[in-house]
């Protein structure tokens, strides 16, 4: 009897193997159970990711007044164009990044390399192109919209500024506000990574609800 | 590869900085009052509001800043499910497209040579009357209409309508042709129906991504960027299949580089090792798959006279596995270039029971005198495998123009089509006459010409009236010299509307100045089914009209105003309330207007409020009539694995002509540049074009990069500058240029050769030679 008992257990348990090789085998129809991330492009996924390298980073002091960061986008928000020579066959991950993931002084260039918001993105050239001519094809009625954000945009002298730009793309705060950053635009506690916490978004596209009117409450 | 340190003591400072920090605020919680804050910023006037991209087929949602009546910034619109938030050079710059300085603002008349400017009013009573005479004289045949994928589904619709149902002619067609006509007359032949049976969402769950020639980093960065973000995340491979090595080869985790037209042999080889290997997935081909073979060397539509009819014939599976057998790996690595090993290794990704798998093409296969045999090759290997249909599992044909889809397939804008189904059936020509209003006698039975066709046509003066809407085909159609000559002979009557001057422009009769994308309201449906709406957000400049408004305004002029009963405000949306009339039903049911308007584009078939991701499998398609899986386009359900042999192309490099020319396209210009040119910021990363050279056969020659080298086919010959390890890196005996640039206008190389059953041109392959001047 207990033989057959542990016979029969055998035979269920390879039974239960069988299936399930089985299956495991056939089963290139089911949908796995991968992580799905909607939030992968999102403004704020990657607040915090590279913040630490940019720590070390913080008494970097880019001497070099002349920032291009105005100077090399179509309009604010626009990818900025690269302003060096690039080889054209390289990929993010195996050139840009060098540079641009950590930042620091680039002497080939005479210049604090800027720090990239998105490392992740390495299909850089996608929408970062070089200048290669300075001519145009035709002449263009366009207007840059580059008006600077102001600088002081603070309620009282002592409270801290809002956030006058979008942050799309642009999650990593301290990879403009610290580090090679401009001067005007260099945060004074780079430690201090939750930046939003004290920092609010001011921008126009939020749509005005209008003022909240409490309706009273009628009391028998 | 990025990858973030977070040592611990940086971890714990960051630690005690942030209590400390939210301490304080504790203290102190005035400090965070946003309103306050916010008071004394001036108010910005930025206005955002959401359309698809302009530029190719992936359709990313955009978001569009408009201040003061201009469109000033863009940005990716995060509700997007195609791009989340994210764009391209082209589209984060694509408003400045709007604002070159030479805009057509005012219709221009050819007199004695020169144009003379008019009013629209004229204009359009010019072309209208031109109409009448050219078909009072020669007759309906005479007149046509070459559109394209970048109308919007209004206009098409219009086009089509004005065209076939009241004009009463089939002469009409759209450089969707020249795009993807293979892929659809792939889809049909194997499965009875357009369009992927899957979604950009398969990307997020696939384990591998072979792509078919198809340079994806450059011509759909933002599905390569998807892709690559599913490689750092979940180590998905990325397999590039291609006659160049490009920066999508450079993040590949293999690149495997063949010959030009052996990618037939390859794809068979690849069936043969699933077969040999019993990777086959035998209970899904019982099920659902049935066996044909076509005609054998079908030819290449040299000719003006060219015909062909395919004669599908059914087989069994033992006749395709004898079929097979002569492409073994090692037969094939003989002529491929591919080893026999590289050949196994992609059979061993298609067949590893545990790998999802999608294929992703555009213009490789596609731009192939035997490309519709392509697409059917690509579809062998997954029905072979029964991985189609489910989540990640996707033979995935991409499009390159925003509405190639939307408008070009489903519209129906080819010669043979309506907008439910071919033009040559009884019972498609009544049910579109009843939804059109129009007499059904109006519709004729045979198609006319296919692009190519409608062209030689132009040439030996069967056409004499063409319009040419939104496309540029004096520097896209191969053999270009011929069709310009023609274009340029005397009696012919040539009206282009577009919103730059073009070299096509300057062949013209008449100029129509076009409204473009936002300046008006439209609809694109883009490579994955889904159909985005947007409102006009700028006017367009002086006296500039969109295009369907140019075609009402005609129709009226021709008496056909009856047949059009549109408001002039809101035609658009009427126009779309009428059309998805044709595709009513669980099958093709489109996406209604008040849905578009609040989402950033939705899938159809959209059936009782919901998109359907995943067509022809039970789990998610409610147009099935089975279980599991049902190919309802073919009338038994079954799905057809193709027995297509591999076949040369028509002009091989020989001794006087010894490399390929292959042509295509670079991320910062998209199609003949017209538009993108225009914006200084890509125009200045890609002012001209080149000839890419491999670098040693270029050492061979003489030739350094920047060099100038003469390059001469059959039918002409073009002085440009070398490209020479930068960009791609072609393989040995070939060279690639770039199609954008007007000033070397490449198609007058070009060879027009096409796919006998899709009628699209190669231009990928043609014999040239290379010499240094």
């Amino acid at each position: 009897m207990k033989q057959l008992k542990i016979i029969s257990l055998v035979v269920v348990l390879m039974i239960a193997a069988v299936i399930i090789v089985g299956r495991s085998i056939t089963a290139t129809d089911e949908r796995t159970s991968v992580e799905d991330d909607p939030n992968k492009f999102i403004s704020e996924n990657g607040a915090y990711n590279t913040a630490t390298n940019v720590l070390d980073k913080k008494n970097i002091i880019d001497k070099n007044k002349s920032n291009n960061y105005y100077k090399n986008r179509a309009y604010q928000g626009a990818p900025p164009t690269i302003p060096h020579e690039v080889y054209e066959s390289n990929m993010g991950d195996n050139s840009c990044l060098q540079c641009h993931q950590n930042g620091g002084y680039v002497d080939k260039f005479k210049a604090f390399a800027p720090i990239v918001p998105h490392p992740e993105m390495i299909n850089c050239k996608q929408c970062h192109v070089a200048v290669k001519v300075n001519t145009v094809f035709k002449a263009s009625n366009w207007e840059s919209m580059n008006n600077i954000p102001q600088f002081s945009n603070k309620a009282l002298p002592t409270s801290p500024p809002v956030i006058p730009h979008q942050l799309e793309n642009n999650d990593d705060c301290l990879s403009c506000h610290a580090g090679s950053g401009l001067m005007k635009i260099r945060v004074t506690h780079p430690e201090r990574t939750n930046c939003k916490q004290c920092h609010v978004l001011k921008v126009n596209e939020i749509k005005d609800v209008g003022e909240f009117v409490r309706i009273p409450k009628m009391i028998n | 590869m990025f990858s973030q340190k977070v040592d611990r003591r940086v971890f714990v400072k960051k630690m005690a900085t942030s209590a400390a920090i939210v301490a304080a605020v504790s203290m102190f919680p005035g400090i965070i009052f946003a309103d306050e804050q916010t008071q004394n910023i001036p108010k910005g006037d930025l206005d955002w509001k959401k359309a698809p991209c302009r530029f190719c087929g992936v359709g990313c949602g955009l978001l569009i800043g408009i201040s003061k009546g201009k469109a000033v910034a863009v940005k990716g619109d995060p509700k997007s499910e195609v791009n989340k938030g994210l764009a391209c050079v082209k589209g984060y710059h694509s408003v400045m497209a709007l604002y070159g300085k030479d805009r057509l603002t005012k219709p221009l008349v050819k007199k004695n040579g020169v144009f003379v400017e008019t009013s629209m009013k004229e204009a359009l009573d010019l072309v209208a009357s031109k109409m009448q005479e050219t078909i009072k004289n020669h007759g309906k045949d005479a007149v046509s209409i070459y559109g394209s994928g970048q109308w919007s589904i209004a206009d098409g619709y219009i086009a089509s309508k004005l065209f076939k149902g009241c004009i009463g002619t089939n002469n009409i067609e759209a450089n969707a042709r020249l795009c993807m006509a293979s892929a659809v007359t792939g889809f049909y032949t194997s499965f009875g129906a357009d369009e992927p049976m899957g979604c950009y969402e398969d990307i997020d769950y696939a384990n591998a991504y072979v792509l078919w020639g198809n340079n994806m980093a450059e011509m759909h960065p933002v599905l390569f960027s998807r892709m690559l973000d599913q490689k750092a995340k979940r180590k998905a491979k990325i397999i590039d299949f291609a006659t160049r090595t490009t920066r999508t080869s450079l993040a590949a985790d293999k690149s495997i580089l063949f010959q030009p037209q052996t990618d037939l042999a390859v794809a068979n080889a690849i069936c043969y090792e699933i077969i040999k290997n019993n990777w086959v997935n035998k209970n899904f081909v019982a099920k659902h798959c049935k066996f044909n073979k076509g005609k054998i060397n079908i030819g290449y539509g040299l000719t003006d006279d060219f015909k062909f009819k395919d004669e599908p014939e059914k087989i069994d599976f033992t006749e395709y596995k004898k079929f097979l057998e002569d492409y073994t790996p090692e037969k094939v690595a003989r002529y491929s270039g591919v080893s026999a090993k590289d050949i196994k290794y992609m059979a061993s990704i298609y067949g590893d029971p545990n790998m999802k798998v999608v294929s992703f093409w555009c213009m490789g296969p596609n731009q192939h005198t035997r490309g519709t045999w392509m697409n059917n090759l690509i579809y062998n290997i997954h029905l072979l495998t029964g991985k189609i249909s489910t989540p990640g599992n996707s033979p995935f044909s991409l499009t390159g123009q925003p509405s190639a889809c939307g408008t070009a397939r489903e519209v129906g804008t080819f010669t043979h089509r309506l907008p439910s189904g071919f033009v040559n059936k009884k019972e498609v020509r009544e049910f579109t006459a009843k939804i059109w209003g129009v007499p059904v006698e109006n519709i004729p039975e045979n198609p006319t010409h296919h692009t190519v066709s409608m062209f030689r046509a132009l040439d030996r003066g069967e056409i004499k009236f063409m319009w040419i809407q939104v496309t540029n085909p004096m520097v896209t159609m191969p053999n270009l010299k011929r069709y310009r000559n023609g274009a340029e002979k005397e009696g012919r009557f040539i009206v282009v509307s577009d919103v730059y001057p073009t070299p096509t422009t300057d062949v013209a009769d008449v100029i129509l100045p076009s409204a473009m994308w936002i300046e008006k309201s439209g609809l694109f449906g883009n490579s994955e089914r889904r159909t985005q709406h947007w409102d006009k957000m700028v006017n367009p400049p002086g006296e500039a009209m969109d295009d369907g408004m140019q075609l009402l305004e005609v129709a009226n002029r021709l008496g056909y105003g009856k047949y059009f009963p549109y408001s002039k405000e809101n035609y658009v949306e009427e126009i779309y309330n009428e059309y998805t009339k044709h595709h009513a039903g669980e099958k093709h049911g489109m996406v209604p207007i008040e849905v578009l308007k609040k989402e950033s584009g939705m899938l159809w078939p959209y059936v009782k409020g919901k998109p359907t991701k995943w067509r022809y499998n039970s789990k998610y398609d409610p147009a099935c009539k089975q279980e599991g899986f049902h190919f309802y386009g073919n009338e038994d359900g079954k799905a057809i694995i193709w027995q297509r042999p591999y076949e040369p192309a028509p002009e091989v490099p020989d001794a006087e002509y010894p490399f390929w020319l292959n042509t295509g396209r670079v991320v910062e210009h998209w199609h003949s540049g017209s538009m993108t040119r225009r914006i200084s910021v890509l125009h200045k990363a890609m002012p001209n074009s080149y000839v890419e050279i491999n670098p040693e056969e270029a050492k061979e020659m003489g030739i350094k990069n920047k060099d100038k080298v003469k390059l001469t086919t059959r039918r002409g010959s073009i002085v440009m500058i070398a490209s020479v390890n930068e960009r791609g890196i072609p393989t040995k005996g070939q060279v690639f240029v770039p199609f954008f640039d007007e000033h070397f206008l490449i198609n007058e190389l070009t060879l027009d050769s096409y796919c006998p059953i899709s009628a699209e041109p190669d231009y990928k392959k043609c014999a040239v030679k290379v010499e240094k001047v």
